[in-house]
């Protein structure tokens, strides 16, 4: 397949009385988008907020972050089994707003065990910013509020579609427009993608893309909008994950919709490919949290990898924590078993900077992990002038905006579990 | 400017004191004048920043049979020196010596405020005891390259001193101290993936940013001869916590050990007890405590004879991805308890 990403780079948005974009600057129509994401009965009503790169300004309860794309062929549907009918995607060419995001906010969003009410964050300046890729880009934030008795699971489907929705909108706006620079994605099928590389190492992608271990969420769309709570590992191309074939699950952790459709590590696996090794394809996975079905994934994941792509290596990453820890260790370990070297992208759950113990297995064949950063380590931010979301207070009655600590894996972002992360955890 | 000058005050063990061998192993802590024996490497290493005012010699086995009376003894030998800097050892791999270099580097550290370092093979029952809190210089098991090892633990120091940033233990020769620190890096987690399975497949050496736990082999305790006369009791690491977390407990991590009275309960009570945990949905716990903690059950067992008795308490922590320090912490004081209100066997229930 071949997708090629049209990139438009933008440097501003701005509201206006039309949408659209000139010179590099994204004009939105406010009152066009709110009534477009309005139609959702769901909802009671949609609030837009823009937040720029530099503002003294928290965003609150983030539920997922979305680059602005749409799909430029005749045909072309986005995000197909969620916003329209099933197509492929992951061939043809697809407008990207480049610099910009669309940043969900969940009014009933809380953090951690404690709950904690402010959720997951990104604040646009100051050292939360730094750690966060979302203080980069100029954020469309949504804030979608529930339609009376509609329920918290059918709100949390609701307001994923407002994103994906405000993402498609914006992106039309360039869909005619010359690309700033074009994304190439190009691998062929099995048969060929090793043509002129045998010398190569063949290298599979194993991405645990949801994890089971939470409540479902009824109706959340997930891989071409199905649920995934009964998937048996399968193939997918890796175009079709970036071109919008899987959207962020509610639960994911260190995972965002921007981060999937950028993903890290398919874009450097690509990079290499014909270099320095061959991209033989990707494996999709879910979690489990029982003993027997986790072992028949893994060892069927383990098997797609080795004796259908033909890895002499892997990479495995994983979604959210605890038992898709153990999950994503076990598949490794089957790998290795197989004779497939296998390097897991892992976070250490210490709280307290102990480096000893800091993950929850021990399988003796998984022993090359790449860290993502602490997750659990606390961070600590300063006061914010503005704050976007529900405006909650701390434990000491003062409002989030004032200065608070918080563990790094609340700061939207900071902890990428796809590979996006330059945070090492390092031993001393 | 730096700091010269420095008092450097050297420990060393009978042995390398030049007192004589195991023979002279219990005798007490004696105060030389200066440097002796291997001080001397270390005297010359400090040249420029310091001096060996003073070494202290003292037996293993007078040290490993009184501990904290002979490290008073020491510190307060050591104290009129007016020391800046301690070196303990090497001690290779001698086991008691190296306790007692650990032991010794610790307590100047904590009660006198001046930086220590030590050097160890990594056998050495003192490496595991101490590396978290004493910097220890790895070490050959033979005693080789004495200058070498010097001069690591004199960088060390004198780093220390300065107050300079310490490097990385392998850049430094010190066993990691198992403290992790966020840094960045220019290449992402998946460039650095790719890099690392490129080497793992073609059978170059890499190096794991995370390591497994690495276990010890724990040798079962015999099986329970009479159970129809024991006292069993309950123990959960799934978060039992009085209702509304009073004490503000931790969900997880297992940072505290708590004993609930349930003498006379037929049943642990929803109206008294929560849970608090952070790795399941605890909903169903905190309905029916019993269904973590199965009192109930318990007492009909108790009642049918099947066992002797339950024990009066049972006992609480919250785990979810606790280190292994703090488990062993916490297992090791519920077996002391347990042990002391003459309990005979212990069910652990978990999540």
């Amino acid at each position: 397949m071949k997708l090629e990403l049209n990139v438009l780079n933008i440097k501003d948005v701005q509201f206006s009385e039309k949408t659209d974009i000139i010179n590099g600057v994204l004009y939105i129509n406010r009152r066009e988008i709110q009534e477009l994401l309005q139609q959702d009965k769901r909802l009671s009503k949609v609030e837009i907020e823009l937040a720029h790169p530099g503002e003294s300004c928290r965003i609150l309860q983030v539920s997922d972050v979305i680059e602005p794309r749409a799909r430029i062929g005749a045909n072309d549907t986005d995000f197909p089994g969620v916003l329209s009918k099933h197509i492929t995607v992951g061939a043809g060419n697809t407008c990207a707003l480049r610099g910009v995001a669309i940043v969900i906010n969940d009014q009933n969003a809380v953090s951690g065990p404690s709950h904690d009410p402010k959720g997951n964050i990104i604040d646009m300046s100051g050292p939360g910013a730094e750690l966060s890729p979302y203080a980069k880009t100029h954020n469309v934030v949504v804030l979608p509020y529930a339609a009376d008795g509609v329920s918290p699971n059918d709100y949390k489907v609701a307001i994923k579609l407002a994103g994906l929705k405000a993402a498609v909108y914006l992106a039309k706006a360039g869909k005619d427009l010359k690309p700033d620079e074009v994304e190439v994605y190009d691998l062929p099928s099995l048969p060929k993608v090793s043509n002129s590389m045998e010398h190569l190492p063949k290298v599979a992608y194993i991405f645990q893309a949801y994890c089971t271990s939470f409540p479902a969420i009824q109706g959340e769309p997930i891989l071409y909008g199905d649920s995934l709570r009964r998937l048996v590992p399968t193939l997918v191309h890796p175009n079709e994950i970036l071109d919008g074939a899987l959207v962020n699950p509610y639960q994911g952790m260190g995972m965002e919709t921007y981060a999937i459709q950028n993903h890290p590590l398919i874009k450097a696996l690509y990079q290499k490919h014909g270099k320095e090794l061959c991209f033989v394809g990707v494996v999709i996975t879910v979690s489990q949290y029982t003993e027997p079905e986790r072992e028949r994934s893994a060892a069927i994941a383990a098997n797609l990898a080795k004796s259908i792509l033909g890895a002499d290596g892997v990479i495995l990453t994983k979604s959210s924590s605890g038992a898709p820890d153990v999950d994503v260790a076990q598949t490794a370990q089957m790998c290795e078993e197989l004779g497939v070297r296998a390097v897991l992208i892992m976070w250490g759950m210490s709280q307290d900077g102990g480096a000893d113990s800091s993950v929850v297995f021990s399988f003796p064949k998984v022993d090359a992990m790449v860290s993502t950063g602490s997750p659990l380590r606390q961070v600590s931010l300063p006061a914010m002038k503005r704050l976007i979301g529900r405006p909650v207070t701390l434990p000491n009655g003062a409002p989030a905006s004032s200065e608070f600590n918080l563990r790094l894996l609340w700061i939207s972002g900071a902890v990428g579990q796809l590979g996006n992360s330059k945070l090492v955890s390092v031993q001393y | 400017m730096v700091s010269q000058g420095l008092r450097v005050v050297h420990y060393l063990n009978q042995f390398f004191g030049g007192l004589g061998g195991e023979e002279k192993a219990h005798i007490g802590p004696q105060l030389r004048e200066g440097f002796v024996g291997p001080g001397k490497v270390l005297h010359d290493a400090v040249k420029g920043r310091g001096e060996v005012v003073a070494t202290i010699i003292c037996g293993d086995n007078y040290f490993a049979e009184r501990t904290e009376e002979a490290v008073q003894q020491i510190l307060q030998m050591v104290t009129p020196c007016r020391p800046d800097i301690l070196i303990a050892g090497p001690a290779f791999n001698a086991g008691r010596y190296g306790i007692a270099c650990g032991e010794l580097c610790k307590a100047v550290q904590d009660r006198l405020g001046i930086p220590a370092a030590t050097g160890m093979y990594e056998e050495n029952p003192g490496v595991d005891l101490y590396r978290r809190e004493v910097y220890i210089v790895k070490t050959a098991e033979s005693v080789r390259g004495m200058p070498d090892i010097i001069s690591q633990m004199v960088a060390l120091v004198l780093k220390l001193v300065d107050k300079k940033k310490i490097g990385r233990p392998a850049e430094e020769g010190y066993f990691p101290r198992g403290i992790a620190r966020d840094e960045s890096s220019d290449m992402n987690a998946a460039e650095r993936a790719i890099a690392m399975v490129l080497a793992k497949i073609k059978g170059a050496p890499f190096e794991s940013e995370i390591e497994s736990p690495k276990f010890d082999k724990v040798k079962p305790a015999p099986p329970v001869k009479d159970m129809a006369s024991a006292t069993i009791a309950l123990a959960t690491d799934g978060g039992l916590v009085r209702r509304g977390n009073p004490e503000k407990l931790d969900p997880r991590g297992a940072t505290w050990l708590r004993s609930y009275n349930v003498k006379g309960l037929k049943a642990l009570n929803p109206e008294d007890f929560a849970c608090h945990h952070s790795g399941f949905d605890t909903v169903f716990v905190s309905q029916d405590p019993n269904r973590l903690v199965p009192v109930d059950v318990m007492r009909d067992l108790e009642n049918e004879g099947v066992i002797g008795k339950l024990h009066d308490k049972v006992c609480a922590t919250a785990g979810v991805a606790a280190s292994l320090s703090n488990a062993k912490k916490v297992g090791e004081s519920l077996a002391e308890q347990l042990k002391a209100e003459g309990v005979d066997g212990v069910i652990l229930t978990s999540t």
